[in-house]
């Protein structure tokens, strides 16, 4: 019997010994106990108890409530959705919405990853995209790039960012790797000077400067010029996340490839990539994450992408005090969004560790 | 020279003149002559950093030499890539440390090469893949992934991927180095089979006993160059090379 462990704690001995061990311990934990409902209580009251809903009381309602004013999101949420585009073909945008949300949900999953599925995933995704968003076919009314707003613009330039980007990052990589010097340094170069600029002036360049610098039929509207400049920064920093993850492929995966007779690019895409990509996955949710919160720096250049429609929701007079309650929705939608990212990470990495030791 | 190029004999599968190979200032190999005749076995030994792996490396171009010649099957080794794909398709290597692809099940590890570069369609890849791996005592853990394996059976893999690709040559580069005690002759057995269907065999190993089983000639290396060639009676008995000599009361007195 001697080889047998203790017997574990049952939960209420266990809570004490962690927790209660001590007096001063268990004054610590009773206080911050204290404190968690406070501002448990305090935020629950707010947010539901004492909240408005109802928003055919308008905006008076709210001032002499104590809670949250929910009811400017029910007011003005087409205004922090869709932005400047115009109120009758808003359906539009939400539908774009939807293609965006769909393709990029169809890619993610594995049975989707061939190269001929990806391809039409993506071209039918962008097609119905775009026809939804700018018209002028199909009956559709014509609308520009320059009305386009709220969660699609956001959504459009992330999904292009990265569509634009990621495989940018892959050749960016393989080139910094390059036996010849002249190659990877000129690479390397170019991606330490992107990383060394702050976004706000890569995008204000291609925005603003970018014009007076390039032939008329190569500027493109400021919305792709930006797409392309936020591209570029995101290949910059996961092309240093994908070479990292390169440099942990250990050296005999290549040669025992080569061995076997298979060509440069069937190393690459069968041997290397697959293998470093599974090494750098963590570090490269991190930066999907990061691009998609940084799209709202796009307000700089002149866009209307959610968190700048969230001004305008609250701007006009009636609502101007309720800030806070259009933040925490943007604040919501982010999450979705980006806990959704995660999770799907999360997700992979288990995919990916198959067979690991 | 001259009689190499036009008259290519097909009884040999390998031959080496004059080559040189430099690291830098180092100078690895000194001018290397060897030549391997189809279904002969060589074992070459010699002490660590006596440039026996490079110079099976060469072979297979993993490495570059600098000088001399080398005719693998008739086709010369020169920056001609169509020459070095072809030569790599007809010359397997099975190495040290396995290297397996550890993000494939053991039976894609067997038919990726022959499907990518054999353009085998799948299932006659597969068919000849287990047919391979019954051969390396396996075929049960086809399904498996090589960091589920132990030591022992990941080298009886990296054999049979190597097999599927139906080499004409087979290099090995030190098979059994990295590999525990216990594990060691499961991988020699399969090796000693592979020899005795007529596999033209090039191994580089400290396996003495193997030697004297397997090996048509035992080459012996120091210092870059090739200082013995003879048969195993006659190597591990009658050697008259002092460095010979010494290497091996290293290794065996002990």
């Amino acid at each position: 019997m001697t080889d047998l462990a203790p017997p574990a704690p049952g939960m209420l001995e266990d809570l004490r010994r962690r927790f209660f061990a001590s007096p001063l311990q268990a004054l610590v934990s009773l206080l911050s106990l204290g404190l968690i409902a406070l501002v448990g209580w305090k935020l629950l009251n707010w947010a539901l108890l004492s909240a408005v809903f109802d928003p055919s009381q308008g905006a008076e309602a709210c001032h002499r409530a104590a809670g949250a004013c929910w009811s400017v999101i029910a007011a003005r949420w087409r205004i922090i959705l869709f932005g400047l585009y115009p109120y009758e073909e808003q359906w539009r945008s939400a539908l774009a919405c939807v293609a965006v949300v769909a393709m990029t949900v169809l890619s993610c999953i594995p049975a989707f990853w061939t190269g001929r599925r990806i391809a039409a995933i993506w071209l039918a995704g962008t097609t119905v995209f775009y026809v939804l968003m700018k018209g002028g076919v199909l009956g559709l009314s014509y609308v520009g790039e320059e009305s386009w707003g709220g969660l699609a613009l956001t959504l459009f330039i992330f999904v292009a960012t990265c569509l634009i980007g990621f495989p940018l990052s892959i050749v960016l990589a393989l080139l910094r790797r390059s036996e010849l010097p002249w190659i990877s340094r000129t690479t390397g170069l170019i991606i330490d000077a992107v990383r060394s600029l702050p976004l706000i002036s890569i995008l204000f360049t291609f925005a603003i400067v970018l014009p007076f610098a390039l032939p008329h039929w190569l500027q493109g509207d400021k919305l792709y010029r930006v797409i392309v400049g936020s591209a570029l920064f995101f290949a910059a920093y996961q092309a240093e996340i994908v070479r990292g993850g390169m440099q942990g492929v250990a050296h005999g995966q290549g040669e025992a490839a080569m061995a076997l007779g298979l060509s440069y690019w069937q190393r690459v895409s069968r041997i290397l990539l697959p293998q470093a990509m599974r090494n750098a996955l963590p570090a490269t949710i991190n930066q999907f994450v990061i691009s998609f919160k940084e799209t709202s720096l796009v307000v700089i250049v002149g866009f209307f992408e959610i968190i700048a429609s969230g001004n305008a929701a609250y701007g006009t007079g009636e609502w101007r005090f309720a800030y806070a309650e259009v933040y925490t929705f943007i604040a919501f939608i982010y999450f979705v969004f980006v806990f959704s990212l995660s999770r799907y990470g999360a997700f992979l990495e288990r995919r990916m560790s198959v067979g690991e030791r | 020279m001259a009689t190499l190029a036009q008259s290519p004999n097909p009884d040999i599968a390998l031959r080496i003149e004059g080559m040189n190979k430099y690291f830098g200032n180092f100078h690895a190999l000194r001018n290397i002559d060897l030549t391997v005749t189809r279904g002969e076995k060589i074992v070459v030994c010699g002490p660590s950093g006596s440039g026996k792996s490079t110079m099976i490396r060469c072979i297979n171009r993993l490495e570059e030499h600098n000088s001399g010649r080398i005719v693998v099957l008739g086709t010369e080794l020169n920056d001609d890539v169509g020459n070095i794909d072809e030569i790599r398709r007809e010359v397997g290597m099975v190495f040290q440390h396995f290297n397996l692809f550890p993000h494939m099940s053991v039976l894609e590890n067997c038919v990726l090469a022959p499907m990518l570069v054999r353009k085998l369609p799948r299932q006659q890849a597969e068919e000849m893949a287990l047919r391979f791996l019954e051969k390396v005592r396996i075929p049960e853990q086809a399904s498996k992934y090589p960091g589920q394996l132990s030591g022992g059976q990941q080298q009886r893999v990296a054999i049979a991927r190597a097999l599927c690709m139906q080499p004409q040559i087979m290099l090995f580069d030190e098979p059994t180095s990295a590999l525990d005690p216990e594990m060691i002759s499961e991988v020699l057995d399969v090796m000693v089979t592979l020899a005795a269907d007529g596999m033209t065999m090039i191994c580089v190993t400290h396996e003495m006993g193997f030697a004297r089983r397997v090996a048509d000639r035992v080459i012996f290396m120091d210092r870059g160059e090739i200082i013995e060639e003879a048969p195993p009676e006659t190597f591990f008995t009658a050697s008259r090379n002092e460095r010979t000599r010494q290497f091996l009361s290293q290794i065996l007195n002990h």
